[in-house]
């Protein structure tokens, strides 16, 4: 019987990862270093380390059975897959944000044609055109709060955690958008041919949630 | 000379794979008495648009002509197969089986097995309902995949009746079905167990709709679908359902075969039963189809119909990545210098035949077929034709 392949996403979601799927018996080291490949410690999974946002092709291709990955991921890339369990760990939640000093959020109006900074480019078309807002969105790959501060754009669209980053440059949520959590994704055809393992797993990863 | 994105070339050996695995699809589709039929590559768009869902609607190049008439490259073939049969075929007698291998044009982000120009092989069961017909359809899709060298390939088959039924024992509006069925096709739990919450379904009966979304098989889903869908288009589709794997299980299907009741293909266009063939090394799926229902009626002709359709080039990936397939160029039988009445003679007997024209002599003749790896020389003097044989070994591997 072939192993099946899992993707991971290296950085911030790998620990939690790892502990998830060392909980429901499938052991891998805490570290994978510089490793792009790796057997499961049980000999029962091979695993695929990968940059978070190219987890959702390998797994739609079917290059992984399945995988884990931020919903926040999910929504930019259009892939896809099955969303089969919310693994609950890495929350966050995508938020317009602003300048306090320029108080949209006590309901100062918006400029008539707003500039928006993100790293979520459907995100933030979808939420401002649902409102009718008319919006220039300004793709960013990173640092994307300096962008108000240095008159780049009026409002960004961007994840926050603790909201530290936001408060470290005086800035104030908005709105909120949606929230992401980790998901475990499967390959819709690896779902149905390695059916009864992918269940499975599913299962057990969902009783560990206690959902 | 760049090609813009998602359309390719077809080199002769790639050519001679793809044309030989079609000609096998084509092979399949006579012996089932299906006759071939093709429609123009562009028509008008107001007549594909009656067969198109939202999505390949945004997905179709749309142009017009000098007159102003808008014209659009067919999606697919079935669209363009109910117009021929509602209006030209429209006296011919019931049921029509039509079958067709043609390219077909979408506009979408070019990537492994999705091009915007590709092949599509399908066939179209016109005027016939029932299990024995969507039997039909899938039991050629089978023989068809077996044909081509993939008798490892997997079906799923479903009735979308089943998952209408279980949405009404759920109390779920009609508003909320259509986001629930996407949830449930996209095998999205997440946000399925989001909208148990946010609809109010009681938890047991959200806890059997969860049990049929993730179960694939045969007799355990057929237990949930009777507890959860008990109304009777539900409990017609599960007969139907049951029929078709019956018979299936008269032609040895029995381990291919599967219910997944989650299995809802573009239901904007399916109206009842519906399949998809995929193999476990390939990410996507190879084949699929179902029933049809309203689709003639929009073109003004009430009849029932089901069909399926194969990508070609989804059959020739699967190939290559098993490596399956004999050497595809066409081999020369005979090299012909200095006469072309002995040629004519030889392509008339049904041989493959060179004809030299570059005035080579006796000894750079038989370097190139060997070279070529043609097996036969044949070299004209007047009336004296002198044939020369090559063994295998004496000629070069390519």
């Amino acid at each position: 019987m072939s192993s099946l392949t899992i993707a991971l996403p290296k950085g911030s979601l790998y620990e939690e990862s790892a502990a998830v799927l060392a909980a429901i018996g499938i052991g891998i080291p805490s570290d994978p270093g510089r490793r792009l490949t790796m057997t499961s410690t049980d000999g029962s999974a091979e695993l695929l380390l990968l940059r978070p946002t190219d987890v959702p092709a390998y797994v739609e291709f079917g290059a992984a059975d399945c995988g884990i990955v931020g919903k926040d991921t999910l929504w930019e890339s259009e892939r896809s897959v099955s969303e089969a369990v919310d693994l609950e760990f890495g929350a966050c939640r995508l938020v317009v944000a602003a300048r306090r000093a320029d108080g949209f959020h006590e309901g100062a109006r918006y400029p008539t044609f707003l500039r928006v900074a993100t790293k979520f480019k459907r995100m933030a078309t979808q939420y401002f055109s649902e409102r009718d807002i008319p919006c220039e969105i300004i793709a960013l790959h990173g640092s994307v709060e300096l962008a108000p501060i240095v008159g780049l754009a009026d409002v960004i669209v961007d994840l926050v955690a603790t909201g530290s980053t936001l408060r470290e440059h005086d800035m104030v949520v908005v709105d909120d958008i949606a929230r992401s959590t980790a998901r475990f994704v499967l390959n819709p055809v690896a779902y149905r041919s390695k059916y009864a393992r992918l269940s499975a797993l599913c299962d057990r990863l969902k009783r560990k949630q206690g959902v | 000379m760049r090609l813009p994105p998602g359309v390719r070339d077809w080199l002769p050996q790639e050519f001679a794979f793809k044309q030989s695995v079609e000609d096998r699809v084509a092979v399949v589709f006579d012996r089932w008495s299906y006759a071939r039929i093709l429609t123009p590559t562009f028509e008008s768009y107001e007549s594909l648009e009656r067969g198109l869902g939202e999505k390949l609607m945004r997905q179709t190049f749309r142009f017009s002509d000098p007159l102003g008439e808008e014209l659009a490259l067919r999606t697919e073939m079935t669209t363009p197969i109910a117009r021929v049969v509602s209006t030209r075929l429209r006296n011919a007698s019931l049921p029509i089986r039509l079958s067709y291998i043609a390219p077909a044009y979408r506009y979408e982000e070019p990537q492994l097995g999705r091009m915007r120009e590709f092949t599509q092989a399908g066939a179209e069961l016109i005027g016939a309902a029932g299990a024995d017909a969507d039997a039909e359809a899938l039991f050629m899709a089978i023989e068809t995949l077996d044909a081509v060298g993939l008798s490892d390939a997997q079906f799923d088959i479903n009735d979308s009746a089943i998952v209408d039924g279980a949405l009404v024992t759920l109390r779920i509006s009609a508003a909320a079905a259509r986001s629930w069925k996407e949830a449930i096709a996209a095998r999205n739990l997440v946000d399925l167990d989001c909208f148990a919450l946010r609809d109010g379904v009681r938890t047991d009966h959200y806890a059997l709709l969860r049990r049929l979304v993730v179960t694939r098989g045969t007799d355990e889903v057929l237990a949930i679908a009777r507890e959860l869908a008990p109304n009777p288009e539900a409990q017609a589709a599960i007969y139907r359902l049951e029929r078709i794997l019956a018979r299936g299980a008269q032609l040895g299907f029995e381990e291919r075969i599967a219910i997944d009741p989650a299995l809802l293909r573009d239901l904007e266009y399916y109206t009842g039963f519906v399949f998809e063939g995929f193999l476990g090394d390939l990410g996507f799926s190879l084949c699929g189809g179902g029933r049809y229902d309203a689709l003639l009626p929009r073109f003004g002709y009430d009849v029932p119909a089901v069909g399926w359709m194969v990508g070609v080039e989804r059959i020739l990936l699967a190939l290559e990545r098993r490596r399956i397939g004999e050497r595809h160029s066409r081999e020369v039988d005979v090299f012909v210098v200095g006469s072309d009445r002995v040629a004519m003679a030889e392509r008339a007997s049904g041989r493959r035949v060179r004809v030299d024209v570059r005035g080579l002599d006796r000894t750079a003749a038989i370097a190139y077929a060997r070279h070529k790896a043609i097996p036969r020389v044949l070299i004209a003097r007047g009336d004296d034709v002198e044939e020369i044989l090559l063994e295998p070994d004496e000629r070069a591997p390519l």
